[in-house]
């Protein structure tokens, strides 16, 4: 049976958050935040918001420790059920595999982590129900 | 001021998120204070190595390279400033300042660049990201293929955000020819 999770294989060209650097929503804060419309997620890197397509994202954790959260998110990386290890333009690649925020605030930590997980499960079975179609 | 181009309201970006504050490009470098006073950056045009511009949202990104592996991000200028400025730095510097490209098709595999102190991570002919290896405390091989970066924490970091970023970790597959042997070290 497929694991949680699985997707179609879908080639890379497909999988793209925004096609412009204006297309990127703006924001005032540098906090994680899900672009619903774009299916991405994006993430504050050194003073700028970073953006995954949700597709790359694996599993998302959060983590609370007195006033202080953790938030995790572990992104696909080769030789999982969803990842692009037939794409030979990433062999040879270099995957961000994980990356950990920690946040002051509890309320957006829990809300943000509930919302990528909402999202990436509706494209999740978008795309499996997709693949069911064509098979 | 006769000499040179003064902005305003020029970010510097980094770790902590971004400060606004004034930019100041002179004949004898570039030079950064925030608002209200605080930190202020000196760069002397001899000590700068390179320069690029990047089209980030909404505006355009200066990064300034220096001989000590150090690279300012200023971010918030407009189209019409980056080729004035660019004359100005040509005839200032005799450094051309190269273009880069911001990716944003939100993919998480790609190359990694180390340049002097900072790690970019590049998806195709883009830059996706950009961090200091100055702020890592600790980097760890986990397993054969994981590598982990490590970020100072303490309580003024990420003093203007929500979210503050602790570690992050590269998966680097055995077909990886460019960090063969190599540890990827600060």
């Amino acid at each position: 049976g497929s694991g949680d999770g699985r997707g179609p294989a879908r080639g890379s060209n497909e999988l793209v958050a925004y096609k412009n650097v204006n297309d990127v929503p703006p924001s005032r804060d540098l906090v994680i935040q899900v672009d619903q419309r774009n299916e991405a997620i994006l993430l504050p890197i050194y003073g700028s918001m970073v953006p995954f397509h949700v597709s790359t994202v694996k599993s998302v954790t959060s983590h609370q420790d007195n006033r202080t959260c953790t938030i995790r998110i572990f992104f696909n990386v080769p030789g999982m059920p969803f990842s692009n290890d037939n794409n030979l333009k990433s062999q040879g690649a270099i995957f961000l595999k994980e990356i950990t925020f920690r946040s002051k605030d509890p309320r957006h930590s829990s809300e943000v982590v509930q919302q990528i997980k909402t999202l990436r499960r509706q494209v999740a079975s978008r795309e499996s129900e997709r693949a069911e179609r064509a098979t | 001021m006769a000499d040179g181009h003064l902005f305003s309201n020029i970010s510097l970006g980094g770790r902590v998120g971004n400060n606004p504050g004034q930019f100041r490009l002179h004949s004898g470098g570039v030079a950064w204070k925030k608002q209200g006073g605080g930190k202020t950056i000196d760069v002397d045009k001899a000590d700068i190595i390179s320069m690029s511009w990047m089209k980030i949202p909404r505006s355009y990104q200066l990064s300034v390279g220096t001989k000590e592996g150090i690279r300012y991000m200023f971010k918030g200028f407009r189209e019409q400033d980056v080729s004035n400025l660019t004359n100005f730095i040509q005839k200032n510097t005799g450094i051309t300042p190269e273009e880069k490209q911001l990716s944003v098709s939100g993919h998480n595999w790609g190359a990694v660049d180390i340049n002097g102190n900072m790690l970019s991570f590049n998806v195709g002919s883009k830059e996706a990201f950009e961090v200091s290896l100055a702020d890592v405390s600790q980097t760890q091989l986990q397993g054969k293929t994981d590598v982990v970066l490590e970020f100072h924490v303490d309580d003024t970091t990420g003093a203007n955000e929500k979210d503050s970023l602790m570690d992050l970790s590269f998966h680097v597959p055995t077909t990886n020819t460019q960090f063969v042997g190599d540890e990827e070290r600060p």
